[in-house]
């Protein structure tokens, strides 16, 4: 029975969680060192849209240059989480196939559960961060929620014969 | 819905790994299964009576809460 429709192909499962990995480093990197002045990841690229600061004019479709330590942080850890998370497995069935959209489901309700607390509590500019931590806390939420599902069924496993 | 998988994979002494092998699924599926963790769909439930040569009913039950 095909369960693996819309599932990458299991290679890129490795391939996924190396990008993840490395987009992790890159988030820790940023919590030490300030990237934004750092003239290494300045590099000219073509813009959709820079408001800039008030004084500035603002850069619509055109080229110039932008420190991209964000766009490469946001694109690796969207691009390796997604298939770190939705590649098939080596065994790829319909129970594991159902374990994962579970974890989806779960995963929605605790990320969303946890934005709540944080319009509940959380207030003025600090709320910028909680946004930018959210757009991949699903995501994350999912991929700790899967494993741990896969590793707890393949525990089980043990005693049996 | 309980299940006899455990009993007819004994009468035909077949382990985890081979019934799942032979029904094209994981061994965690079966391990699931015969613990009462997951129901399978149709087709694997169909696939499952062919190894053991029986009829679906023989071998998935229903229970009265279901």
């Amino acid at each position: 029975m095909n369960t693996t429709r819309y599932l990458f192909p299991h290679q890129c499962k490795k391939i996924g969680w190396i990008i993840f990995l490395i987009s992790l480093v890159l988030v820790v990197v940023s919590f030490f060192i300030d990237t934004s002045n750092s003239t290494w990841f300045d590099w000219k690229i073509f813009i959709g849209y820079d408001g800039g600061f008030f004084q500035d004019q603002p850069k619509i479709l055109k080229w110039g240059i932008e420190n991209v330590y964000p766009t490469l942080i946001g694109i690796l850890l969207i691009a390796g989480a997604t298939l770190a998370g939705f590649s098939k497995e080596k065994n790829e069935d319909e129970f594991i196939a159902k374990l994962r959209l579970e974890s989806l489901l779960w995963a929605v309700y605790i990320n969303y559960g946890l934005l709540i607390l944080c319009f509940l509590f959380i207030y003025g500019i600090t709320f910028l961060s909680v946004m930018e931590f959210n757009m991949f806390t699903v995501l994350i939420i999912f991929l700790i929620r899967f494993n741990f599902l896969l590793f707890r069924n393949s525990k089980s496993l043990i005693n049996e014969k | 819905m309980k299940n006899n998988i455990r009993v007819e994979r004994a009468i035909k002494n077949i382990t985890q790994e081979e019934l799942a092998k032979k029904t094209g699924v994981s061994r965690q599926t079966i391990n699931a299964i015969e613990l009462n963790k997951y129901i399978p769909s149709t087709v694997l439930a169909l696939k499952i009576a062919v190894v053991f040569n029986k009829k679906v009913e023989e071998i998935f039950l229903l229970e009265k809460k279901d």
